[in-house]
């Protein structure tokens, strides 16, 4: 397949209702023909695993690249200088170094994440007044979610809608005429950013003991977790404060899980108990793994996300994470990194040696 | 199968709380309670153990203590012995290691604390050990005198089973009072220990106590931290700050951090004699207690130009390790530990791919790793839990760069060199921070007597009090007899 016939397939699978296992793994397998064929470093890797064109007949057989190997290697199916688009991770796991995610155009990434957001965010609201909570795609071009963002607020924002994080960070006195217009107007609003955005700005209405009580309708999305960028919090301390300070229920506080290596996202639906359910559209598919030998796990035990994610078409649509999951009926729960424990010695460990390295 | 850990003086167990942690491996389970002490209990204890150290353990002599301690340790090494019964039964349930690795380790361990070993240990560190009894005539003029604190708190870390035994032992030989704190991955040996000790000599007994609280618990450390005068606290550099912060600014402060442990292979080590059981001993460092204790190599940096290169001894110390595999199975990884093996396996293999000069030995599902490396790399942790990166270096004065500028973290090498490349190689790595050297095979096995991280383990306990030589004369002029 040609890359504009792969884009056109995914496209309509997209705009479909839904897919069976069958009619999932039917595009998977296309895909990964498409990027056995494309992608140089992704072939020699699925060759030592023995894993061609001729021995994958099923989806959960494709071979899934950790996601460190989008820092060490260039996973592309098309030239890398051509890609419209290229995201970074933010380089704060491992000594700087940032893994790369190319993308030709964004057709297909744009495509996945609205109606995905559509669904799970908007549950049939046209447009809604949104304020965000992370720097704009002109201050991070590289960011995956600068860019999701800028989308929601372009294709399901009023026009009132804004952005509050400057360069100068958090513009609290801007947010809180938003929040107090917002609650006088009884229309719904939605607050979207990253989690440690959420913290300061409740470390910040708490200091000026402001409280909100949003109109009926109105919605949180937060994502990415604090990343030592705020104080940390428990979920349940979190969503206690979020709602208590803006007077949005817990139910209607929204939690999305993404990924620079992703062109989807996960949602849950609201976060009344944690931790929450996650899942995503037809397109995306996950597996539960034992991380040292990549064999699936039996339904219930905890072990290492795996994600297929057809709509990252380009790099590879099978990625092995760090983050420690275990599928349950309807998704699955996410329980956080695994970035290697601590020794239970006095042996020093991966993790404590990078952050030394870091000083 | 519920089992107590800690030890209590004067405390029953009707009045104190526990809390049940739960242990499975190998198909068994235990519950262990620890205590968890009300504020009040912990004050009243502690004066009570300084108060009972004051009153006898300080009126013993070195000799008697160390009687007492043989006769404790002769009883765990005894295989017939109901309290060794209980070790060898739990401690691989509690820690996951595999039961010979436990035995083993437990016999190899105790041994070095026999009497013969204690009164090495003693003579490492007091050129006249009789000076923690009584004052000894000083060579520069007048008396010395060596003086153990009076409350001394241990906090501990981890699962090796033993560790704590280092720290409590030193302990008891300068006659602190002792206070411990276990971790909860391994709560139980070191209050078995403290009650055998109460079984051979009630009263030395209630000189010390096995307490736990949550690690990261701050209320609990503080009431502990507030009554000690001296505090040796294991752990990683993160663990350690806190409590550094919080410990009374006179207290003593002694801290043992994580360490990277590693080995040199010198040419002349590998014709195809040596080269065999050389790779054994490397793989059985490797093996015990699944690299968790800072003396497990981590990386070995093997020097070209022998009959066997590098890459034919990466090849024999995987073979070894698949043999090891069978004999003493890993123990069940974490989802954690399972990640962070696989994450540095997949880290070197996406490496692999970019050039040639890095081959990533075994299969992804074996129960351990071992990577070849031809081009000079710093040293750098492994995955742990049997992974092992091999460096291929022209001479082994290649290695000091690579290693000097983790200096903070350097404390074991193994060396297999002739005896004139030993003591040069041992100059270079001594400059560059390293403090223990010894053979392969020997690596999680230290010496009695051991400097642990290059420390003198009991003369930094002890104060001295002098009595200088005008003193003595000036009191010459008192006597009764003076004419």
């Amino acid at each position: 397949m040609t890359e504009a016939e792969i884009i056109e397939a995914l496209l309509a699978f997209i705009d479909r209702d839904g897919a069976t296992e069958a009619e999932f793994e039917r595009v998977a397998l296309d895909v990964f023909a498409y990027q056995f064929a494309n992608n140089q470093p992704y072939r020699r890797f699925a060759i030592q695993r023995a894993r061609t064109t001729l021995t994958v007949r099923h989806w959960r057989d494709i071979p899934a690249v950790p996601i460190t190997a989008f820092k060490d290697l260039t996973l592309s199916c098309s030239p890398p200088e051509r890609a419209q688009r290229v995201f970074m991770t933010s380089g704060t796991t491992q000594g700087g170094v940032r893994g790369c995610s190319y993308h030709p155009m964004l057709s297909v990434y744009d495509r996945s994440m609205l109606v995905n957001f559509r669904a799970r965010l908007m549950k049939g609201l046209e447009r809604i007044e949104m304020g965000i909570l992370f720097p704009d795609e002109e201050a991070m071009p590289n960011s995956s979610l600068a860019h999701y963002l800028a989308l929601a607020k372009r294709e399901c924002g009023t026009a009132a809608s804004e952005g509050f994080i400057g360069a100068d960070g958090l513009d609290l006195a801007r947010l809180i005429a938003a929040l107090e217009r917002a609650q006088a107007s009884g229309q719904p609003y939605a607050l979207l950013g990253a989690s440690y955005s959420f913290v300061h700005l409740l470390d910040a209405l708490a200091a000026e003991g402001r409280r909100f009580a949003l109109p009926e309708g109105s919605r949180i999305l937060d994502t990415g977790g604090f990343k030592g960028q705020s104080r940390e919090m428990g979920a349940d301390a979190f969503y206690d404060a979020l709602s208590d300070a803006l007077g949005v229920p817990r139910s209607a506080c929204i939690n999305m899980y993404g990924m620079t290596e992703l062109s989807t996202q996960f949602y849950d639906d609201g976060n009344a108990t944690c931790p929450p359910v996650k899942s995503g559209p037809h397109w995306i598919r996950s597996r539960v793994v034992d991380p040292v030998s990549g064999r699936d796990l039996p339904e219930g035990s905890t072990g290492v996300l795996v994600h297929h994610d057809l709509a990252h078409f380009n790099c590879v649509s099978a990625i092995l994470t760090e983050d420690a999951g275990i599928m349950v009926e309807g998704g699955f729960r996410l329980l956080g990194r695994v970035d290697g424990a601590d020794s239970k010695g006095c042996s020093l460990a991966v993790a404590e040696f990078l952050k030394a390295a870091r000083g | 199968m519920t089992e107590f850990a800690g030890h209590l003086p004067g405390l029953s167990t009707e009045e104190v709380e526990w809390r049940v942690l739960d242990f499975a491996a190998w198909g068994e389970s235990v519950q262990v309670s620890v205590p968890v002490l009300s504020e009040a209990q912990s004050l009243a204890l502690a004066a009570r153990v300084r108060e009972n150290a004051r009153a006898y353990l300080k009126t013993r002599s070195v000799a008697q203590i160390v009687a007492t301690l043989d006769k404790a340790v002769a009883r765990l090494l005894d295989r017939d012995d109901p309290w060794r019964r209980k070790a060898e039964a739990l401690l691989p349930i509690v820690t996951g290691y595999d039961a010979e690795t436990v035995r083993l380790g437990l016999s190899g361990y105790l041994r070095t604390f026999r009497a013969p070993q204690l009164q090495r240990f003693l003579a490492e560190d007091f050129a006249n050990p009789a000076v923690l009894d009584a004052f000894q005539p000083a060579m520069k003029g007048g008396f010395t005198r060596a003086h153990g604190p009076e409350l001394l708190l241990h906090v501990w870390a981890g699962n090796v089973p033993g560790l704590p035994l280092w720290s409590l032992i030193s302990g008891l030989l300068v006659k602190a009072g002792t206070v411990g704190k276990v971790a909860s991955a391994e709560p139980l040996l070191a209050g078995w220990f403290a009650r055998v000790l109460g079984e051979i000599d009630p009263r030395m007994g209630e000189c010390l106590a096995i307490v736990w609280w949550k690690g990261g618990d701050a209320d609990s450390e503080q009431v502990w931290l507030d009554q000690a005068d001296t505090v040796v606290a294991f752990g990683g550099n993160a663990a350690l700050t806190a409590i550094r912060d919080r410990a009374p600014v006179t207290a003593r402060f002694l801290a043992h951090g994580h360490k990277i442990g590693f080995g040199l292979v010198s040419a002349a080590a590998l014709d195809t004699r040596r080269a065999g059981p050389l790779a054994r001993l490397v793989a059985h460092d490797v093996m015990r207690y699944e690299q968790q204790g800072c003396y497990a190599p981590q990386m070995l940096f093997v020097e070209r130009g022998g009959k066997i290169s590098p890459r034919d001894f990466a090849e024999q110390v995987s073979r070894e390790l698949a043999g090891f595999a069978r004999r003493h199975p890993r123990r069940a990884l974490s989802v954690a530990e399972a990640a962070g093996v696989a994450s540095w396996r997949n880290a070197e293999e996406m490496r692999a791919f970019d050039g040639e000069g890095r081959v990533v030995l075994g299969d992804a599902a074996d129960p351990w790793s071992v990577v070849l490396v031809e081009e000079a790399e710093p040293l750098a942790p492994s995955g742990l839990n049997r992974t092992l990166k091999i460096v291929a270096v022209d001479r082994l004065d290649d290695v000091i760069p690579l290693i000097a500028p983790f200096r903070a973290f350097l404390q074991s090498a193994a060396v297999a060199a002739t005896p004139e490349e030993l003591f040069r190689i041992a100059a270079l790595l001594g400059e560059a921070g390293v403090t223990r050297i010894c053979a392969f095979g020997r690596m999680t096995a230290p010496e009695a007597g051991w400097h642990n991280d290059g420390r003198f383990n009991l003369l930094d306990l002890v104060t001295i009090t002098e009595i200088e030589q005008s003193a003595e004369l000036a009191a010459e002029g008192f006597a009764d007899y003076v004419d």
